[in-house]
């Protein structure tokens, strides 16, 4: 019973501390940006349940490698840095209402070119497609008839609706089953309710480190570049923040930082001069 | 038991309501202690008494919406209750209890008509639906019940329309609908204002000429006086004192029945 | 994308929406009445199965009850619940009615109770003094009146179906809102969602028009 009201209370005050930290996001704008004095606030946007690059890690806290690096780039630049965890499908009304800075949550640049200001790329993405050991599905060209499983609002669904990407082949699925979250899809894929899944290969990896039984496709669907999205314009922090990466790059942060999720490491795609 | 009653007919001798030995216990509060009450057809019985005497519980047992913890109730020639020698009380099997309770009507305090329906539907639906009796007879009977409770304009009016009154006389002309051989009044105009009391009264005193067996609780000691061949008082779950209206308001042989009569016309 | 083409693709969302929404109704109002039969039965273990069962039913997430009644079978006894189908209808669907109906119905049984409850007794001394059966008394006279009085707090309950159907896209139906987040998503636009809000304010306006035309019929009496 103790326990049933501790954790009852617990979940009370996150949801408190959460109003607060939205409210807080909410009423700073960025207008103070480099003012002598006062430090400048640099409010991280992103979606907390996007792994492993933003995520509730295994201690409950908010982290990632999105999370990390960005801290590493503030610490850099000078900057307190606030975490603003927001509902991805918001992302955009976040950004323009100035609750945060960025959208710096693995976010593919790639058809989103003239949307935003955007960074230097950091890290590739591939979008793979992930079946069990057991399937029959070999190629591609065999997911005709088969119901394949997406998230929405991800680089891979975009991919498969979009005209110049993979539009075709979703028009051979029997159906494209659009999930909340990949988690759920990958519940799906386990009880047999759908037959694959299209999913970047970083969160794919994640998925299948801690369930054995499942692999992609040796074809690939396709792939883009993750960057940062600033408010279409503000080409100054932009650059602020590009340069603070450069130097991350640099003296070697990037890599510590990459190090520690090694499902995405491979893919990320900055290196200090003269390692290309 | 004395009746002086001077106008005893031949089938009225015939027993409606024989209750015995009655007793009934909310919790650890005796509330009836052995009642035994008799109604011979025809007769008009007002149960009088101060709050709290068991007299609205009598006519609940009576009437089967409360049960008894002890005694026999009969009507007519089938046994409702009895209670075995071990002290055992045991009901008449359900379909008996079904034919038993359509012996009786109860006209409350509260009315309690149905809102929903209007006022000939109020009257007409128990005798459609639960002695599943023919339609055009049975609403020819409710508008001539109507006609007699004066409410024939009234038919289609709701409930909530009608004055206290009305809507008292609606519940009669509804008991009355089912034909019943005896007639419970469970203070039937306390809810009332004193003009409206008056024209229930009315009805209830026709009802008597014309031989409707009823047994009335009521705190209307001049109609009680009036309208009835018999006076029961009752106190503190016993039958105090019983007889001619005439014998118990104006000459009571007990010491409580004076007290109780004394308060009351103190009151008024 | 094209105004008129999204428009359209909404309004499928929206039909499926009202689909999910007209289905909950009819299950889990007559449902609900079978709940509170249950709550009020003079057989403890059924009534208090009952309790246990509305206390879980309101006291957790539907996105939650949704997964649990999609996946549980899965987990409980590994079935491959993602291949059943029963008349044709994918389980998905099937695990969607079933959480969405018995949601409600446990909604609705309380407010059905809460109407019996507050009916005077002696409306059923009445009934049973002229001699009615209890399903005469119950069908006849109790249930018009109590419907009377639970109408508002049905309307309310009905208005938050509109909208809970939302969360039926936890297990990929794609009513209104999953589409407005997708296309939103896919198109970086905002008008999806004002489409999407628009739909529901009109669907609840008609809902709330009905419920008040239902009123209205029975304000005869008091």
């Amino acid at each position: 019973m103790k326990k049933i009201l501790a954790i009852g209370l617990s979940v009370l005050m996150t949801a408190f501390l959460f109003a607060g930290c939205t409210k807080q996001a909410g009423s700073t704008t960025s207008e103070a940006q480099n003012t002598s004095g006062e430090k400048f606030v640099f409010k991280h946007g992103f979606d907390l349940d996007y792994p492993p690059y933003s995520y509730r890690n295994d201690d409950g806290e908010m982290g990632g490698f999105d999370v990390e690096l960005c801290q590493a780039v503030c610490e850099y630049n000078g900057w307190d840095y606030q975490p603003v965890p927001f509902n991805w499908d918001a992302k955009d009304a976040e950004l323009s209402a100035g609750n945060c800075d960025c959208i710096w949550s693995g976010f593919t640049r790639n058809g989103r070119e003239d949307d935003y200001t955007w960074s230097i790329s950091y890290s590739d993405n591939t979008q793979m497609i992930m079946v069990p050991d057991d399937s029959d599905i070999k190629t591609l060209a065999d997911l005709e008839g088969k119901v394949v499983g997406v998230q929405t609002a991800t680089s891979a669904y975009d991919l498969l609706n979009d005209e110049e990407g993979q539009l075709e082949l979703k028009n051979t699925f029997k159906d494209l089953k659009v999930y909340d979250t990949y988690t759920i899809a990958f519940n799906d894929l386990q009880v047999g309710g759908i037959d694959a899944i299209a999913i970047d290969v970083t969160s794919g990896n994640f998925l299948m480190n801690s369930n054995k039984g499942y692999h992609f496709l040796d074809d690939v669907l396709g792939s883009e570049q993750y960057a940062i999205g600033f408010r279409k314009g503000e080409e100054e922090l932009c650059e602020q923040v590009n340069q603070a990466l450069l130097a991350l790059v640099e003296n070697g942060t990037y890599d510590q930082i990459g190090q520690k999720y090694p499902d995405i490491y491979e893919y990320l795609c900055l290196k200090p001069e003269g390692q290309e | 038991m004395a009746n002086t009653n001077m106008e005893i007919e031949n089938n009225q001798d015939k027993i409606v309501l024989k209750m015995e030995n009655i007793h009934k216990r909310f919790g650890h509060l005796e509330v009836l202690e052995g009642i035994d009450l008799t109604v011979k057809h025809g007769e008009v019985i007002s149960i009088i008494g101060p709050s709290g005497s068991g007299k609205s519980t009598l006519l609940r047992c009576a009437t089967f919406l409360e049960s008894i913890d002890k005694g026999e109730i009969v009507y007519l020639d089938k046994k409702a209750v009895t209670t075995s020698n071990s002290g055992k009380v045991i009901y008449s099997p359900k379909a008996e209890m079904k034919e038993i309770k359509q012996y009786f009507g109860l006209v409350f305090q509260q009315f309690n008509l149905f809102p929903h329906w209007s006022v000939l539907q109020n009257v007409m639906d128990a005798p459609l639906k639960v002695l599943k009796r023919d339609k055009k007879e049975v609403e020819a009977e409710a508008r001539v019940l109507l006609e007699r409770m004066g409410l024939a304009d009234k038919a289609d009016s709701y409930p909530c329309n009608l004055s206290g009154g009305q809507q008292q006389r609606v519940a009669i002309a509804r008991a009355l609908a089912m034909k019943p051989e005896i007639l419970f009044f469970d203070e039937p105009t306390s809810a009332l204002d004193p003009e409206l009391t008056i024209e229930v009264l009315k009805i209830i005193r026709k009802l008597a000429e014309e031989k409707m067996t009823m047994v009335i609780v009521t705190h209307e000691m001049s109609f009680a006086r009036a309208v009835s061949n018999r006076v029961i008082f009752m106190d503190g779950g016993f039958i105090v004192e019983q007889g001619d209206p005439e014998q118990v308001f104006g000459n009571p042989s007990r010491d409580r029945t004076k007290q109780f009569l004394k308060s009351y016309s103190e009151q008024a | 994308m094209t105004f008129p083409t999204m428009l359209m693709t909404m309004a499928s969302g929206m039909l499926r929406t009202i689909l999910l929404f007209i289905l909950t109704l009819l299950g889990s109002i007559p449902f609900g009445m079978l709940v509170v039969a249950c709550k009020k039965s003079k057989f403890k273990p059924l009534a208090w199965l009952t309790e246990i069962y509305i206390a879980i039913m309101r006291g957790t997430p539907l996105m939650l009850q949704l997964l649990v009644w999609y996946f549980g079978p899965a987990y409980l006894f590994g079935w491959k619940v993602g291949k059943f189908s029963i008349f044709g209808l994918e389980y998905r669907f099937i695990a969607l009615l079933i959480g969405f109906v018995l949601n409600y119905a446990a909604y609705f049984a309380e407010i059905y109770r809460s109407g019996i409850d507050s009916m005077p007794v002696g409306q059923y001394e009445a009934a049973e003094i002229l001699g009615y059966s209890k399903p005469q008394t119950f069908f006849g006279i109790i249930l018009p009146q109590v419907v009377k009085r639970v109408l508002p707090a049905v309307t309310n309950e009905v208005i938050t179906l509109v909208k809970d159907t939302s969360l039926a896209s936890i297990l990929t139906y794609e009513e209104v809102f999953s589409l407005a987040k997708q296309i939103s998503a896919s198109q970086t636009s905002f008008l999806p969602f004002v489409v999407a809000g628009v739909f529901y304010f009109i669907a609840n306006y008609v809902v709330a028009w009905i419920m008040k035309a239902l009123e209205k019929s029975m304000q005869y009496y008091k």
